[in-house]
Order: C-alpha cells, then structure tokens, then sequence
C-alpha cells in the first residue's frame, strides 16, 4: 500500500469517531466485501463468513475511537476481523451453540443499507470482473489499476500518467461504471 | 455532465479517499437517501474486494493455524452471541424506526463512541438483553411459563389443545413470558432466529415482557398492547 494512501479514509474516520453515522455506513460498506471475502477463503463457509464480518463491523463501530491511523484502516479492520475469527472458534458461546441450536439460522438485516453479501454469492465469479479490467481501454485501464491495485493516490497517476488529476478521477469513475455494467450484464 | 453523474463521480472519488472535504457531507447524504448509490458503492466494494483478493494462504500468515479447529469452521456453525451482538445493533434500529419508536439505543451508542462511562453502561444493558434473549433460546424451560390467566382472544390467538402455554392462530405460534424486572429496556426491541422472532417488549408498569415464536411484528405488538 502506498503511504500517501495509507490513511484515504481519514476524513470519513474523522466524522465516524465523532458520531457521524453516514460516513460509519459509507466505510461499512466500502470494506464489508474485503472483509467478507478475507474471512470468506478461510472458513469457506458463508454463514461464518457472514456472521465474523457483521460482528466485526460491530466492533469498529464500537472502537473507533481507539483507531489512531497508524495503519491503513482496511488492516485495522482486519486484525479486528481474525482476532474476532480466533475468539469465535475457542468462545463458550460458540460450542453452546453447536449443541443446542446449530440447526437453526440468524438473519440479519443492515439498517439502511443493501446487505452486500447478495452480491458476494457469486464470489467464484469476481475473477470475471479481473478479466473485464484487462479489457478496458488502455488509459481507463492503467488509471483504474494504478488505484486499486497499486493503491496510488489521484496526485500520482496523474504525474505517472502524465495527465490532470480531473482526468485521472474521470477515468477511474469511467473504469468503475464500465465494470458495473459487467457485473449487471454477467454477474 | 449533469448533476447526477458529478454526483456518482463524487462518490467515487470518495470511495478512493479523494473527495474534497467540503464536497463530503452532501454525497454522504445521497447515500444514505438513494438506494441506488449505496448498491453503487457496495459494487465498488465488491470491485475492489476482486482486484484485491486475497491469498487464502496468506490470511493467518501471522497466526499459528494449528490452533484453530478447521471441522469448527466447515461445520455452518454460527455464533448466537455474536448474531445477538450484531442483532442489538442492526436490526434494532431498522425496526424500531419502522415502528416509529424512539432512538434511546441509537442514542447511547452515540454517546458510547465518546464517553468510556457510556460506553460500560450501555454494555451492561447489552449484557443483560444479550443472556435474557440466550436463555430464550437455549432454554426450553425459561419460555415454559406462559402466564395461564391471559387471555389473547380479542387478537384472535388461542391457546394450543395439546400445550396450553402456546398461543395459536393460522400459522402463527408463539409463547410468552413475563420479567418483573426491566432489563434496561427502554423500547420494543426484536431479535430473529431462525424462523422464529424474540420480541422484548418494556410495558407500562416497568415489566418486560418476551415473545418467542412464529409470529410477525404486528401480531406481536397487538399482544403486547393486550397485556399492555
């Protein structure tokens, strides 16, 4: 990760540990996949997966206060993540549970916005979406790849690319739609 | 470009933490006013959770995996604690605002974002719901004391022939229970396992009352004004 981005979240963060639960919501569901699929390839198991992640979310929500920006926040996230992974295996809860009522199921329901689990049921797809950005047109696609992958801030690509960051912001906002018009199409 | 489209723009400029601050407030509440944006910014989530996912072999690359039992987790197991947990959080406020209920809890979990004391009592009340709603359902013998002096006829629920602490009517079924202390509950709260709901209702001589069964939330607010 590139230190300039390190902390891109950090004006949401900001309003999040003061109350502000829109950007709380907005950072949920900007990470909810990541931490979905993190946990999603090592329990291979959706309810499990499911469960970890909300209950993560849960205790960010509750500690954010405590984030100090040392670290990107998705890694703060994460450790959150397997800390709460490791306890939920060893916890009394969780053995209980297995006796008594591991026949049954919990729904969960997000408050306001689309539980984006829906869409991660077709998580063995999301290498289509890889291959679609292999595909985009060769300015869309290095812009959209320096961002995401090589998580290189707008100020960057612009000197990288040798463009206007309107133009580089542009580009990536093109890249995202096109591959939104993929995923509705294919996915 | 029109204003829905800067709009969209905006919002991906702050997915990517390159929002201009003075721009942030207004898509923060597009967002949470338009479905169709926070569907959008889910699928940029899921964008970027493809472009960036990761090595399953790397995930506990720091931990030691022999301490973890892999059975527990391709087992569909879950956690009650953590869904109640999670429960407490979520589904209460997305109910309760359907029910145009107040925001006490919405409240105290502000406050509990700033103040350590806010913080421990709201978790005390939360420990409090969180065993009452684990007894419901890891005990059969809590829920077995449906009161026999009520009557819920005038909401159409009857008692069941072969087990009179169930009330029934068409599909419906549940039993209830009476607590004479007050749990800390301020408002109706709701919790959902299976295909059965836990309603903890605060009536008005300061009892709590529990509702456990198949039973939608109008019927279950029905009953509770009944006893009310």
């Amino acid at each position: 990760m590139n230190k300039n981005v390190l902390n891109e979240d950090s004006l949401l963060i900001n309003k999040a540990q003061n109350g502000d639960e829109g950007a709380f919501n907005f950072l949920m569901t900007k990470y909810y996949p990541r931490v979905y699929a993190s946990l999603y390839s090592f329990t291979k198991s959706k309810e499990d997966s499911e469960d970890i992640a909300q209950q993560t979310f849960v205790k960010v929500w509750q500690q954010i206060n405590s984030f100090r920006g040392e670290s990107a926040l998705f890694t703060w996230i994460y450790r959150i993540a397997i800390n709460l992974a490791k306890n939920y295996v060893a916890s009394s809860a969780y053995k209980k549970q297995k006796v008594n009522i591991s026949s049954d199921s919990v729904e969960i329901d997000f408050p306001s916005y689309e539980n984006p689990e829906n869409s991660l049921m077709h998580l063995e797809s999301l290498n289509g979406i890889k291959s679609y950005v292999n595909q985009l047109p060769e300015s869309l696609r290095t812009a959209f790849t320096l961002r995401e992958v090589d998580g290189k801030s707008y100020e960057e690509i612009a000197n990288i690319t040798n463009t206007p960051i309107g133009t580089v912001r542009s580009r990536i906002f093109r890249a995202r739609e096109g591959v939104l018009e993929y995923i509705a199409k294919e996915l | 470009m029109d204003n829905n489209k800067n709009l969209e723009e905006n919002l991906s400029a702050l997915f990517d933490g390159e929002l201009d601050s003075s721009e942030i407030q207004n898509v923060l509440e597009s967002v949470s006013e338009r479905k169709d944006l926070q569907k959008k910014l889910s699928n940029y989530g899921l964008i970027s959770s493809a472009l960036n996912q990761d090595n399953p072999n790397e995930v506990f690359v720091d931990h030691n995996r022999n301490k973890l039992n892999y059975n527990f987790w391709l087992s569909n197991g879950f956690t009650a604690a953590a869904s109640i947990l999670i429960t407490l959080f979520f589904i209460n406020q997305a109910e309760l605002s359907r029910m145009g209920e107040d925001y006490s809890a919405k409240n105290k979990l502000d406050l509990a974002i700033n103040s350590e004391e806010a913080k421990n009592i709201v978790n005390m009340t939360e420990n409090n719901l969180v065993d009452h709603v684990m007894s419901v359902i890891n005990n059969p013998d809590f829920m077995n004391t449906t009161p026999y002096s009520i009557d819920l006829k005038n909401v159409g629920f009857t008692r069941q022939p072969n087990n009179q602490r169930i009330f029934m009517r068409g599909n419906e079924n549940f039993t209830l229970r009476i607590e004479k202390k007050d749990l800390g509950l301020k408002k109706v709260r709701n919790w959902k396992h299976g295909n059965k709901t836990i309603y903890l209702v605060p009536l008005a001589d300061g009892r709590v009352l529990t509702i456990y069964g198949n039973i939608d939330t109008q019927s279950a607010l029905a009953v509770a004004n009944t006893i009310n």
